[in-house]
């Protein structure tokens, strides 16, 4: 069973937000919508011991998408190799996925009125190519594939930062499969 | 999240047509009181389930897909379109049943066919809601009070009607006053324990948070609302009515728009407090 995702070195994030301008670019996002957005988490602490990290968001490609199995026409589907996807000819527009995802990371489009989020840049990566935000971040800090193929690039990244500097975010079921990197040298992870 | 105004006109008109059409049945059929309102109290509910149902088409962006939906029978709103479409039916049948003087027998079973459709439907309403991506959501009281909600605008428009009728005689309107009482305590009581629930949900947060309700920018819908025109004002009304022996139409209808503004301000204020675990867009 093999489950595509991102993978994020938070330690290499400069917050420069590239990735959100490619994501735009290459997916032709309208205004109001986002597919892809960098937080900033903190600045936390006191003088001098500040802490502050970047935190970019998007689809977490849930092994358990709780967005598609509340979809009423199977509109949200998880693809072949694992990416969770939308069939905007299917989408009815009910925003009840919206509702189910725990970190609010799909968005309505109020031209095609259906609801829209991070496809892992599928058409990209059919031919080849690393999706717009992983060949334009300049940190280097994104990375894309299987993680549950241990040769994978993903896989890799991951085992060498160690277990303790990997986080996820809150699962309440839904299992998420994107990670963060985070070493406590650079930052506290935050829940 | 911001207020979903289909989805709450979607769900009180719902909830208003169940519960009319549940108050109706018990007392017509069931005790076999003030059998003159149920024609009426069945179209009232028919055609508050339809508008109800064409509500919820305003917040789709593409109804025209609707159909799509039969393919995934399990999801929350095909269970409430299959609900409605199932209670409108069994209403028009049950009406026409009245209309060609069907046995009482016949009459009693398909209102309770209906009947138990009804309460059906007022619980997916509120369960088609519970998940756990929305903390202040997910929990089984938030159906319940769906339920709640539903039975006390369906006391009350039984109230009018009965009012309405000429022929209405005072200990059946002292039975109705006496069950809104206790549809309006547990109301009260499903709020308490709504309330309970947001304050120790996981994934605390100031959007969601028993602070916001009671003193924060929610304190008018939910006081003024819920409490106010929810419990204070019908639980008056019904009180006085109990007292003189009497219910004046004009109370009656101010007592049923007063518990739809409630289900208003309940409806907006669940919607307002529905934040996600992370809202990172």
């Amino acid at each position: 069973m093999s489950q595509r995702t991102m993978v994020v070195d938070l330690d290499r994030c400069i917050g420069c937000k590239s990735c959100e301008v490619a994501c735009k670019q290459e997916n032709g996002v309208i205004l109001g919508c986002t597919w892809n957005k960098v937080l900033t988490v903190g600045p936390t602490g006191t003088y001098p011991n500040i802490q502050m990290y970047y935190l970019p968001t998007m689809c977490q490609e849930c092994k358990e998408a709780q967005c598609v199995k509340v979809c009423p026409t199977g509109a949200s589907y998880k693809g072949e190799d694992g990416t969770v996807l939308i069939d905007k000819e299917k989408c009815i527009g009910c925003r009840y996925c919206m509702m189910a995802c725990p970190y609010g990371v799909r968005t309505f489009n109020e031209e095609t009125k259906v609801v829209e989020k991070c496809t892992l840049c599928t058409q990209l990566q059919a031919v080849g190519e690393q999706p717009a935000c992983v060949k334009n971040c300049p940190a280097g800090c994104r990375f894309v594939g299987d993680i549950d193929d241990p040769n994978s690039e993903v896989a890799k990244v991951i085992q060498k930062a160690g277990n303790e500097n990997v986080h996820v975010l809150p699962d309440v079921g839904n299992r998420p499969s994107a990670r963060y990197i985070l070493h406590s040298k650079t930052a506290t992870w935050k829940e | 999240m911001s207020i979903q105004w289909p989805l709450v006109f979607f769900t009180l008109f719902i909830g208003l047509g169940c519960g009319t059409f549940v108050s109706s049945v018990i007392l017509t059929e069931w005790y076999g009181k003030a059998k003159q309102i149920r024609t009426i109290s069945s179209i009232l509910a028919i055609v508050s389930i339809g508008v109800g149902g064409m509500s919820s088409t305003l917040h789709l962006g593409h109804p025209e897909r609707m159909f799509g939906a039969l393919g995934h029978p399990t999801s929350g709103i095909f269970m409430e379109s299959t609900m409605s479409f199932l209670l409108g039916l069994t209403i028009v049948v049950y009406l026409l049943a009245l209309r060609r003087n069907a046995s009482d027998a016949t009459c009693k079973m398909i209102g309770t066919i209906g009947a138990v459709l009804a309460v059906g439907l007022a619980f997916v309403n509120g369960d088609a809601y519970v998940m756990a991506s929305i903390p202040a959501w997910n929990t089984w009281i938030l159906p319940v009070l769906y339920v709640a909600s539903a039975a006390v605008m369906g006391c009350f428009s039984i109230d009018m009607l009965l009012v309405r009728s000429e022929d209405a005689d005072i200990t059946t309107l002292a039975k109705v006053n006496r069950v809104t009482l206790i549809a309006l305590i547990i109301q009260a009581i499903l709020i308490v324990a709504y309330l309970v629930h947001i304050a120790i949900a996981p994934y605390p947060d100031v959007t969601r948070s028993v602070t916001r309700v009671l003193a924060g920018n929610l304190a008018i819908l939910f006081w003024g609302g819920m409490v106010l025109l929810g419990l204070v004002v019908p639980t008056a009304l019904v009180t006085k009515f109990s007292r003189k022996n009497n219910a004046p139409l004009t109370s009656v209808k101010f007592g049923l728009v007063s518990v739809l503004v409630a289900g208003v301000a309940f409806r907006a204020l669940m919607f307002l407090m529905g934040s996600s675990i992370k809202q990172f867009f």
